[in-house]
């Protein structure tokens, strides 16, 4: 009997030594824990699970999108263009701006709610978001650099190694790994908590004025089906009537499907942060939002691809402009474009 | 329960859960690119078209993947999906190490291309990583063959030739799946090195069964119904040549 103890304590004990140690596990990237959006907003278009969000990953990404030596002659970061305190579109800027003072042939769009976007661009020709990157990097009219050069480049920088290896674990940079991690901090980028998003989820104490009501109402009967709630935009393509450019020379949506009938087609843009995001449209000739009002109202060219919701244009009375100005006051997020976790970070070395 | 049941019964637990271990081997694929039968030589050799207009080729290169293999009752089998840049310039692309289950084969089944899944799933790596230069960024999406030149009727600046064949969407998809039967059977397995050499020939680009003049159109750099004509000539492009059976 005791000989029978003894056995069974020795198997027990070797058990117990075999166990998996969980002590000296070596730390990876740790889980990002995203803030989760309201439930009235869809399901991501993103796919998170090939990706997953990292507080490494996003930090790398942050650093990767304010570094300028992303741009060849390293003068021109992402967020050179894509300012904060615009919503990530360039203040005052009609044409984006690249390097050694070139310009491109439309406006900076906007950057929130990226994970939702099925197509991005304003011609849509980007299908997802983790490739939406290498569009401006290597645009000669951007940041104008060669995908291979800046790769080269991330490898030989001591602190880009020791980020992405945190991030990714061992191995060389590739752009996957860059493209990931920008991705990650964009899929950060979100803004849910505009006055709008209060009202909506009823919180305490918050509520409409009366003006802002009224505007709310205007919107739901003239805006709301490009600009569909809660994301103020259905995705869509339209010829919205904006009279051509022939210096910008723009055919829009049809540069991408080669069909006619995109013709001066481009994506509804989101209307969140739409006061903080001057100037509009895709070319960034309207720089006050009434001349938007006055477009739509008075202004629309007729074409055959016009859009056919603006045939007759949207008629709207100098009180429905200024009601809906209140209203669109409540889609701007102070939350968002003072966010202290998406702001420039300075970087020295 | 008599005991010898409870045996039997245990054998044939055992031989349930036995790991299916399906022996591999390795197809050697080698692709040898030409133009009218003439091997290719990149920059200096001068070639003539079908609508007999000369050309230099300075580029060559071409997307495989999803490959299959076709068994001797004519099923067919799908490898690990991989997907392989062979380039001109780089003579290592040329030859694929391909991973097969072992067995008798008699043909193989491949797209030339990168089927519309992997065109639209995000950053990629390996051959389709976009840093090797066959993928177009402002509509997203893979160059699936790409040959580049120069020919004197080209009317683009400095007379150059560009052909960026690309588009995964129907009807102008130019992802093309090609289907090469071997005359002898090849056998995949421990102790086989079984080789297939296949020419890959740039003239049928511009010959059937759309003659394309390069005097008409000498640049192709978007997806449509012309990169999709040009695709319909190079599905043909592939011929076995060599097979080595040992």
């Amino acid at each position: 009997m005791i000989k029978y103890c003894i056995y069974v304590a020795c198997i027990f004990l070797l058990v117990w030594s075999c166990r998996k140690g969980t002590q000296d596990v070596p730390a990876g990237p740790q889980p990002y824990k995203m803030e989760q959006p309201p439930d009235y907003f869809p399901q991501p278009v993103y796919d998170m699970s090939q990706n997953p969000l990292t507080v490494q990953g996003v930090a790398l990404g942050r650093r990767l999108f304010y570094d300028p030596r992303l741009s060849r002659d390293s003068t021109i970061s992402c967020g050179f263009c894509h300012q904060q305190f615009a919503a990530f579109a360039h203040f005052d800027h009609p044409l984006s701006h690249g390097i050694q003072n070139r310009n491109g042939i439309r406006s900076v769009p906007v950057l929130f709610n990226l994970i939702w976007e099925k197509d991005l661009m304003w011609d849509g020709g980007v299908n997802n978001l983790e490739i939406q990157p290498l569009t401006p990097i290597t645009d000669p009219n951007e940041m104008g650099e060669d995908l291979a050069r800046l790769l080269a480049r991330l490898n030989a920088d001591a602190k880009y190694r020791g980020m992405f290896r945190d991030a990714f674990g061992e191995g060389e940079i590739n752009s996957q790994k860059l493209f990931r991690a920008l991705t990650q901090f964009m899929a950060t980028m979100n803004s849910f908590h505009t006055k709008y998003d209060s009202v909506k989820q009823k919180i305490p104490g918050v509520q409409f004025t009366a003006e802002e009501a009224n505007g709310y109402q205007i919107f739901q009967q003239k805006c709301a089906s490009c600009h569909k709630e809660p994301m103020f935009t259905d995705g869509s393509f339209r010829n919205n009537g904006l009279a051509y450019n022939p210096s910008l020379h723009d055919a829009g949506r049809m540069r991408i499907t080669n069909n006619t009938s995109d013709y001066l087609k481009f994506k509804v843009p989101s209307l969140r942060n739409i006061l903080k995001s001057p100037p509009y449209m895709h070319d960034g000739r309207f720089y006050d939002i009434f001349n938007v009002f006055e477009h739509y109202s008075t202004g629309i060219e007729q074409t055959p691809t016009l859009d056919p919701l603006l045939k007759n244009g949207i008629p709207l009375t100098d009180f429905e402009k200024r009601e809906l100005y209140f209203f669109l006051n409540t889609l701007t997020d102070p939350g968002f474009i003072n966010s202290k976790n998406l702001s420039e970070i300075l970087i020295t070395n | 329960m008599k005991p010898q049941y409870l045996l039997v019964a245990c054998f044939l637990l055992c031989i349930a859960c036995k790991k299916e271990t399906q022996e591999q081997g390795t197809l050697q694929l080698t692709f040898n690119n030409t133009v009218n039968g003439v091997p290719l030589s990149l920059n200096t050799t001068h070639y003539t078209n079908a609508a007999g207009e000369n050309f230099t080729i300075t580029t060559f290169k071409y997307y495989i993947s999803n490959v299959s293999m076709i068994r001797m009752d004519n099923s067919e089998m799908a490898v690990p999906a991989a997907y392989y840049l062979v380039d001109e310039a780089n003579a290592a692309s040329k030859t694929i190490q391909l991973p097969a289950p072992a067995g008798e084969y008699r043909g193989i089944i491949f797209y030339l291309g990168v089927d519309s899944v992997h065109n639209v799933s995000g950053a990629q790596t390996g051959a389709l990583d976009p840093v090797n230069g066959m993928f177009w960024s402002w509509n997203s999406g893979y160059i699936m063959a790409k040959l580049e030149g120069i020919s004197p009727v080209s009317t683009a600046p400095n007379n150059q030739l560009t052909f960026h064949i690309g588009g995964f969407k129907v009807p102008w998809s130019a992802v093309q799946q090609v289907k090469l039967m071997s005359p002898i059977s090849v056998t995949v397995g421990q102790g086989h090195k079984p080789q297939i050499t296949v020419a890959a020939d740039a003239y049928t680009w511009f010959s059937q069964p759309n003659l394309i003049r390069f005097q008409t159109i000498s640049t192709i750099h978007v997806p449509g119904e012309d990169a999709w004509k040009i695709s319909m000539n190079y599905r043909n492009m592939f011929r076995i040549t060599n097979v080595t059976d040992l």
